[in-house]
């Protein structure tokens, strides 16, 4: 089988590069053949021999949609030269070969599932890209930046290398902040039996701390019984689930539920982020052995229509003008939250301008299934194929792009920086804020 | 990387536009991030975090958390914000010569 003439610019990646080095061809094999035989069984063998190589799923691609259809980018390129390569030679590939591979499997690839959508036998394209990764993973051939967060989730069970008395000292801050808006607030830690634990991604404490602030008025207005962790287990993200490190993935997924089993809460809340909640509510249990999650988990998506239909929180004002927002691929795609998110836009928003297409077959922000986080050496590609995306933006004429998780919004501000768009962009809790109501008894 | 060349100096950047060492970081820079930040003029405040950010990496090898910069600058998180528009993660440790954060910034 003929490798796919694809046409890239040199990057240099310290991490793959040195990799790449010191690779043993047997080392290869060894790996390949183990995760081939001890981990895919019967599912990588059906989708690969169902596969009629019908070349579908690649008009549902972004990535090949957005390079002027070149075909190096189509989903069933992607899985031509690499996992079925494996197969073919049997693990018998040089670290060349897995250097391309974690290429295209770590950055030229979000995961997003929307190729099997539109796949005839409906396979699932983006779970090969993850037993891609996988092997890549053992291989130690991650893209720098990627591998620095799961060294920090290894490390702190956090993203970003947060301290522990840090995140506390962050908590108490923006519990003061969240009291200049309502000066009862409280942000209470370790409340043993409240009926909500909430958990955020390590970004929120490190760099987005207002977010935290937010979540103190928004709680404390709908009156919710709710409470923070004061120890390891409040980082609901999971970087490694995407890198491939399943071992460092399923460690922070037990410890997050274990801690809301700690606390005696009735659910987990979980801030604005979608590749969290696939961490916790279906990637990890699955690697865990679990039939499902031990604790449930409410995205902040379905939490905020929950407060707007029942009445607990209330609008004053809504935003003017028209907003758009972007369909997070692990909470729309992959669990059926599009019509609670348009719920809570039409609520917040006087004008809210749906993308077409939207909901489940609405396009990634490209930024998602840790593209992003490989880091500025891969940055350049991913904007490039977000072209598709920032023309859906361009014509909703929007003011604000709403992004109600993290990798998006980071992702989002990146298209609207490289196409000029001149849009702002914003988390759903910021727009909350502006134009909820805050009760006369509990205002400062 | 690329480079950019600006004010009679060299650098070589990502292509988030971070700086490629530390300790190529000079007043020039400042000003050449100062551009495409879309700020309008450095001032005092401006140097004060970017002086917090360097002392801070120089000791931990990490960005601070913001908690850190307001406390050692006793600046609001909205006035780091208001001086940073595009956020203490992407702006500030740009102008300051730090790596751009790992993690979803």
């Amino acid at each position: 089988m003929k490798p796919t003439i694809a046409i890239r610019e040199p990057v240099v990646d310290d991490l793959m590069d040195q990799t790449e080095k010191s690779l043993t061809e047997d080392q290869i094999e060894k790996v390949i053949n183990e995760v081939i035989d001890q981990e895919t069984g019967v599912r990588l063998q059906t989708y690969v021999n169902t596969c009629i190589h019908c070349g579908l799923c690649s008009e549902a691609c972004h990535w090949f949609l957005s390079n002027d259809r070149d075909v190096s980018f189509a989903p069933v390129t992607k899985v031509k030269d690499t996992i079925w390569v494996m197969l073919e030679k049997k693990g018998k590939v040089d670290a060349a070969f897995i250097k391309r591979c974690s290429q295209i499997a770590h950055t030229e690839c979000n995961v997003c599932r929307r190729c099997g959508m539109y796949c005839p036998f409906g396979i699932d394209i983006a779970y090969m890209m993850l037993v891609v990764r996988r092997i890549c993973a053992k291989l130690e051939m991650v893209p720098l930046y990627l591998q620095d967060t799961v060294n920090s989730h290894a490390a702190t069970m956090n993203q970003m290398w947060v301290k522990p008395d840090e995140w506390i000292d962050t908590l108490q801050w923006q519990e003061e902040e969240g009291q200049g808006y309502v000066p009862s607030a409280r942000l209470p830690l370790e409340k043993e039996g409240a009926e909500i634990m909430y958990s955020v991604i390590g970004p929120e404490p490190k760099f987005l701390a207002q977010l935290l602030g937010n979540i103190t008025v928004i709680m404390n207005v709908a009156g919710c019984d709710w409470t923070m962790p004061a120890t390891a287990g409040w980082d609901n993200s999971n970087m490694a689930m995407y890198s491939g490190d399943f071992e460092v993935m399923a460690r922070v997924e037990r410890l997050h539920h274990e801690t809301a089993q700690r606390l005696k809460v009735k659910k987990i809340v979980m801030g604005e982020c979608g590749h969290a909640f696939r961490g916790g509510e279906y990637d990890g249990p699955t690697w865990l052995g679990w039939m499902s999650p031990p604790i449930p988990i409410v995205h902040a998506v379905a939490f905020y229509y929950d407060l707007l239909v029942s009445g607990r929180i209330k609008i004053a004002k809504k935003v003017e003008g028209p907003v758009t927002a972007q369909y997070p691929c692990n909470i729309i795609r992959n669990a059926g939250l599009g019509s609670k998110l348009r719920y809570i836009m039409n609520a917040v928003c006087e004008d809210f301008v749906d993308l077409v297409p939207n909901d489940r077959h609405a396009f990634c922000c490209n930024a998602g299934g840790d593209t992003i986080n490989c880091g500025p050496p891969w940055k350049k590609i991913r904007v490039q194929s977000a072209r598709l995306q920032s023309e859906n933006f361009k014509r909703t004429g929007a003011h604000t792009i709403v992004t109600p998780c993290h990798n998006c919004h980071s992702g989002v501000e990146d298209i609207v920086d490289g196409y000029k768009l001149g849009m702002h962009v914003k988390f759903f809790s910021e727009l909350l804020i502006e134009a909820m109501e805050i009760p006369e008894d509990l205002q400062a | 990387m690329e480079t950019v060349e600006f004010m009679g100096k060299t650098f070589s950047v990502d292509e988030d536009g971070f700086i490629d060492e530390f300790d190529n970081y000079c007043p020039e820079w400042e000003q050449w991030v100062k551009t495409v930040e879309g700020i309008e003029e450095i001032n005092d405040e401006h140097r004060k975090l970017v002086v917090v950010l360097r002392d801070y990496y120089e000791k931990n090898g990490i960005a601070p958390m913001v908690r850190i910069l307001s406390k050692s600058t006793g600046f609001k998180l909205k006035h780091i914000y208001e001086l940073f528009p595009s956020g203490p993660g992407k702006g500030a440790c740009k102008m300051a010569g730090l790596p751009k954060p790992t993690g979803c910034v």
